[in-house]
């Protein structure tokens, strides 16, 4: 009954009057960042790092996990009411969601969105509580190559499952690792390309480098096309808002096969809330007896991409819990929240900071619960507030980041870090090169630089150690058929299309 | 796509050879194994690989349809992306001189008002708004300590 006395630790630790109270403003923010579309779960958390950056690390991390699965609640709103996702994890939910509200079904939309991303996210939740202490446990036992293979692994599928070119996603990831490698050599005290800047010295900044790549550079990619107003008519009151008793039975299967798609696409690293939700839709349709209806406005398109993405914000969180490894962009900025707040995630997480790890996770119950009795009323006025024009957003989002780089460390030199990044974050955005390789690389660069050379150590130099072990082998495997498996579909491709032109 | 794609493979070549020349003059390995340089090499060499897949690939592909477009954005769109860029580097540069509030008053205004084109009433509530909450947020609430000009502001 040990994970009971663990939760009720947990609840004690997350209902102090400050943690409710910054798990209520992290919600709250999260939901706030989810409907304003041009405005991301990722850039919000890493906006948010400065300004927690003076609580202590259980209160900063419960706010920006709030932010986190706050924004999986929100984006759904502007999906169904406009047609316009608020964020990329929503857009499945555009393709039946909208269609309802042209139906006039806009309320019971909204609200299977709401509810079906509370019982995902508890059930996503629930099975966090169960599976991550035992997966800690197992991987206690890890050494340097079974933690190079895993980061190694975590590396290579962020890249080939992230974007549309996994040429690109390579790219992105490397030249991550190469920002990592700047600044004073841990293991050897050589300085390694700091230009002779005594800035440098200590490496590039992580929160400028991640501000720069998400914040700053999406506003420059959204300056570029201007948003036009949006307008809804929809008056929506709680009532309303129920799904009635058919809505229910339609989405029952939803809802189930969508928690738990959510859950464990979540727990891969590499794929996130993203590729769950279109995932989801994808079983939904194959499941349902009329698949040719989808797209028309039936309510379990919406659930289940709703469910889906909400179940995988709580699945990532399990492998960044107890192995340290994100899944995504936002879990990658999140990581190094963790680490700046001295907090190593990886299985010794678990005996070493019980207080916390179970505080959070108590924290992510009650802030479903938050979210779904704060949004039900609130809708309407989230809405309301979709008339906030972009052109004031853009300067304040800009001076925010600006200000809270600033901050962290009261040097200017960051926020050069920031500009340049958001340069860099711009070109990648435009020529199609996906930056959560590249954050994630710099996150997890020194402890793959520093276990890869602690392997090599013990086996004086053998790469074959990585293959010798069980457990590293595997990883290893993994992470070398995810690096080659795009190259195996393209032969495949090439294959099927010359077969078919010399038999047709 | 196709000449953004050689222009970059171009570029990381080149940022991958420094990478191995640098690398290669810093110790290759400690007493005991790997040592300084030798990630920074290896990940230089496969950035070289991974350059040359996307030349000879971009090189390889037709110019035709959506390959032949830039990805970049015409000429109203960059000169509001510069303004923005420029505005945030004059920002950066001046906050020391200029002190937290008046610089960011500025920087907002400029941005409200010649690169977004608002009206004049409504950029100036803006700005000072913006600046108010953020000197309130950052300075009063979170004990951070923003730059201050000679005079104290």
């Amino acid at each position: 009954m040990d994970i009971f006395h663990n939760i009720l630790l947990g609840f004690q630790v997350a209902s102090s009057a400050e943690n409710l109270l910054f798990c209520f403003i992290g919600v709250l923010i999260g939901t706030l960042i989810g409907v304003l579309p041009g405005i991301g779960p990722t850039t919000g958390v890493a906006i948010l790092i400065p300004i927690t950056f003076g609580m202590n690390a259980t209160t900063a991390i419960i706010t920006m996990c709030g932010v986190y699965y706050g924004a999986m609640y929100g984006g759904s709103t502007t999906s169904i009411l406009l047609n316009v996702p608020g964020e990329s994890a929503s857009v499945m939910t555009t393709l039946d969601g909208y269609q309802m509200a042209k139906k006039g079904r806009s309320g019971p939309a909204l609200g299977m969105a709401a509810l079906a991303s509370f019982i995902a996210g508890t059930f996503a939740i629930l099975m966090l509580t169960f599976i991550a202490p035992p997966l800690a446990d197992f991987a206690v036992s890890f050494g340097p190559p079974e933690y190079f293979a895993l980061t190694f692994m975590g590396l290579t599928l962020v890249t080939s499952l992230g974007g549309d070119s996994p040429l690109k996603g390579l790219i992105s990831g490397v030249i991550g690792l190469l920002v990592a490698c700047v600044g004073i050599d841990a293991q050897s005290g050589v300085a390694r390309f700091t230009f002779e800047n005594m800035n440098l010295l200590d490496g590039v900044g992580f929160i400028g480098m991640a501000v720069g790549l998400f914040a700053a550079s999406e506003v420059l990619v959204n300056i570029e096309e201007p948003m036009q107003q949006i307008f809804t008519e929809a008056k929506l009151s709680v009532r309303s808002l129920l799904p009635n008793l058919q809505d229910w039975k339609d989405c029952f299967g939803a809802l189930w096969r969508g928690s738990i798609i959510g859950f464990f696409v979540g727990v891969l690293p590499g794929a996130g809330a993203t590729i769950a939700s279109f995932l989801a839709y994808a079983v939904e349709k194959k499941f349902s007896r009329h698949p040719d209806d989808f797209g028309t406005g039936l309510i379990e398109g919406v659930a289940a991409p709703e469910g889906a993405n909400n179940a995988a914000a709580g699945g990532a969180m399990v492998s960044l819990l107890t192995l340290g490894i994100p899944g995504s962009g936002t879990t990658a900025v999140l990581l190094g929240a963790l680490m700046i707040h001295g907090l190593r995630p990886g299985p010794l997480l678990f005996s070493n900071n019980p207080q916390f790890v179970w505080g959070l996770i108590a924290s992510m119950y009650i802030g479903n619960v938050m979210l779904v009795v704060l949004n039900m009323p609130l809708i309407g006025l989230w809405v309301r507030l979709l008339r906030v024009p972009y052109k004031v957003l853009m300067p304040l989002i800009i001076t925010i980041s600006a200000v809270g780089v600033f901050a962290t460390d009261n040097n200017v030199f960051d926020m050069w870090v920031m500009f340049f990044f958001g340069v860099v974050g711009y070109l990648m955005r435009k020529m199609d090169y996906p930056p959560a390789p590249m954050v994630l690389a710099l996150v997890l660069g020194p402890m793959v630089e520093m276990s890869l050379r602690q392997s090599l150590t013990i086996s004086h130099g053998s790469l074959g150690i990585f293959f010798v072990r069980p457990i590293s082998a595997v990883l290893t495997v993994v992470a070398f058929a995810s690096l080659f498996a795009p190259l195996v579909k393209i032969a495949w491709q090439r294959y099927r299309s010359g077969r078919e032109s010399t038999e047709g | 796509m196709r000449k953004a794609d050689l222009i970059t493979g171009f570029v990381l070549l080149v940022l991958s050879g420094y990478v191995i020349r640098t690398a290669a003059q810093m110790p290759a390995s400690g007493t005991f194994g790997p040592g300084a340089g030798f990630l920074p090499f290896w990940v230089g060499v496969i950035l070289a690989v991974l350059a040359l897949i996307l030349l000879a690939s971009a090189w390889r592909r037709k110019a035709t349809g959506k390959e032949a477009l830039s990805p970049f954005p015409g000429k109203r769109a960059l000169l509001a992306i510069t303004g923005v860029l420029g505005g945030l580097g004059v920002y950066i540069l001046l906050i020391e001189a200029l002190g937290f509030l008046v610089d960011t008053f500025l920087f907002v205004a400029f941005l409200m008002g010649v690169v977004e084109k608002e009206r004049w009433p409504m950029t100036l509530a803006v700005s000072v708004c913006t600046t108010a909450g953020l000197f309130i947020v950052f300075q009063v609430l979170l004990g951070v300590t923003l730059p201050a000009n000679r005079f104290g502001f």
